[in-house]
């Protein structure tokens, strides 16, 4: 394939993420804890609609109330007041239409490689064969390239092997919204670089169908990966600062990418944005991270 | 330790055995285990094949009742706070203490030391189970909720393998505490197991018998545990 049929396939996908139906309305979200200090409010009247097949990243500093805000998407937490609903259905709770990969992986250490995208597999997707299930397990630990080890347990695996089987296991169940909560935040670089191409790659695989939303303090990984990246404020009562679009053709390349203008003109505000909060405090004695 | 054993039995005039004396004693019983010369002369293998039975059977009746009381109590709120203060009080009683219950209860000797070694090993495998239970971490409980688990599958792919360990755990102590109770119970009940042959040895004032059953009580006492031990280290797991 040239550059320009790939600039021109590009317009193209681009064209159609605009035509695309929304996938993810949050609406008016605001989640609060109650704690032994009174009501601790995490993310406060949150508004985001996601388009499907979109990439999305929420980044703000530790504690500020992304992976709270991802989970009330997933289902895993309830919002206190507001609605999140996630193709035309209002989220209850946790569901097969939502995917999600944990930061740390969470794959049940008694089972085999296999065996954990198995259950999820045969727990997700109803009214087919048992033989069916087995072909869909094989095809997506496949794809991640895990074969050779699916009869290993967890603890015989990397950290980036663990995270390819729990990316394979998101996708064996075939969801429309894939979640990831922080996803590469324990692997080393090297490993970290690999896998953005392989969860591109993934999707590529699905026709970029799947709405992806992941929550990352990382921004060079928001920047390779995301068509737009959510900046969320420091908590508690988090909302949402800013809203970038990263407007770089894909495919993405990580050696060219970075040479781009438009990419430092992203990076640049981007980290205007989360460390001007920083040289705020600076002149004082409070310095954190 | 056989030299200060030798010199402490010189001490004592031989009124306490020396080790000379009773590994005679003890290569007489083993060498014949399994003879039967009436109600009040067994051989020694009669006698402990008698005391694991009734072992084996309570500790089996006990695991059964054990186990889904733990889970019980460790995954509902209400279970652990209908269960455990009842737990708290009983678990502190000597199990012999139900002795006389069951003698009432069940008419027989034989089966009251049976009841005896349910009782003791109740509370090790209920406590460990329930803190197995209530234990499972957050992260498997995400998992099986993120990935829609029916209850079935919950319960055999989470709850048990992650709870297997803390079960095994709590058999190893139960075992262990029942072998030890099992010989004072037979010392309460008489009639033939290897706490009665203790007694029965004192009667007859052979305490180089005496010994021999302690060296043989300990030894089948420490096989148990290892068997025990290879089982936890079959199913541990690190995650």
């Amino acid at each position: 394939m040239t550059a320009n049929a790939n600039i021109l396939s590009e317009d193209k996908v681009k064209e159609n993420i605009l035509l695309r139906p929304v996938s993810i309305e949050i609406k008016d979200v605001t989640v609060s804890f109650p704690t032994h200090k009174g009501e601790y409010v995490a993310v406060k009247d949150i508004n985001l609609e996601i388009r499907k097949g979109e990439i999305i990243s929420l980044i703000g500093h530790s504690g500020c109330g992304k992976s709270t805000l991802m989970s009330t998407i997933s289902g895993m937490v309830k919002p206190t007041k507001g609605e999140v609903i996630v193709n035309d259905k209002k989220v209850t709770g946790a569901g097969p239409d939502r995917g999600i990969v944990f930061q740390n992986y969470s794959l049940l250490p008694w089972l085999t490689v296999y065996q954990n995208i198995y259950e999820a597999v045969d727990s997700c997707l109803k009214g087919i064969s048992s033989d069916q299930k087995h072909a869909i397990v094989e095809k997506n630990l496949e794809m991640v390239n895990l074969i050779p080890h699916k009869d290993k347990l967890p603890k015989q695996l990397s950290g980036g092997m663990k995270q390819r089987v729990a990316i394979a296991r998101a996708f064996a169940i075939n969801p429309s919204v894939l979640l990831l909560d922080e996803p590469f935040g324990a692997l080393d670089a090297l490993t970290k670089g690999s896998m953005h191409v392989e969860l591109l790659k993934l999707w590529n695989l699905d026709n970029r169908n799947k709405t992806i939303v992941m929550v990352t303090h990382d921004i060079e990984e928001a920047i390779f990966l995301s068509d737009r990246i959510v900046v969320l404020n420091n908590g508690p009562a988090a909302t949402i600062k800013d809203i970038e679009i990263v407007d770089l053709p894909r495919p993405r390349n990580k050696k060219d990418i970075v040479n781009l203008p438009e990419y430092k003109i992203i990076r640049e505000k981007l980290l205007s944005l989360l460390v001007d909060k920083f040289s705020i405090e600076d002149d004082g004695v409070k310095y954190e991270e | 330790m056989f030299i200060i054993w030798h010199i402490v039995s010189l001490t004592t005039d031989g009124e306490l055995p020396g080790p000379i004396q009773t590994f005679s004693v003890f290569y007489e019983l083993v060498s014949h285990p399994f003879y039967d010369y009436g109600p009040n002369d067994k051989g020694i293998g009669n006698q402990l094949l008698s005391s694991l039975e009734r072992v084996t059977k309570g500790f089996i009746i006990g695991s059964l009742i054990a186990i889904p009381m733990g889970l019980l109590m460790g995954s509902t709120k209400l279970g652990m706070n209908l269960l455990n203060p009842m737990v708290q009080v009983l678990r502190p009683v000597s199990p012999l203490a139900w002795f006389p219950i069951g003698l009432v209860a069940f008419q027989s000797a034989h089966t009251s030391t049976v009841f005896v070694i349910i009782i003791t090993s109740l509370w090790p495998t209920l406590i460990n189970t329930a803190f197995g239970v209530s234990t499972i971490p957050q992260d498997h409980k995400n998992v099986s909720k993120a990935f829609g688990f029916s209850t079935f599958k919950y319960i055999t792919k989470v709850l048990l393998p992650y709870t297997l360990p803390h079960i095994i755990t709590g058999l190893r102590l139960s075992v262990g505490i029942a072998w030890m109770v099992i010989v004072a119970a037979e010392m309460l009940s008489g009639g033939v197991g290897i706490g009665f042959f203790v007694w029965d040895s004192w009667n007859a004032l052979s305490l180089e018998k005496v010994f021999s059953a302690i060296l043989i009580i300990g030894l089948v006492g420490f096989l148990l545990d290892i068997s025990f031990k290879s089982l936890q280290n079959r199913y541990s797991y690190d995650s």
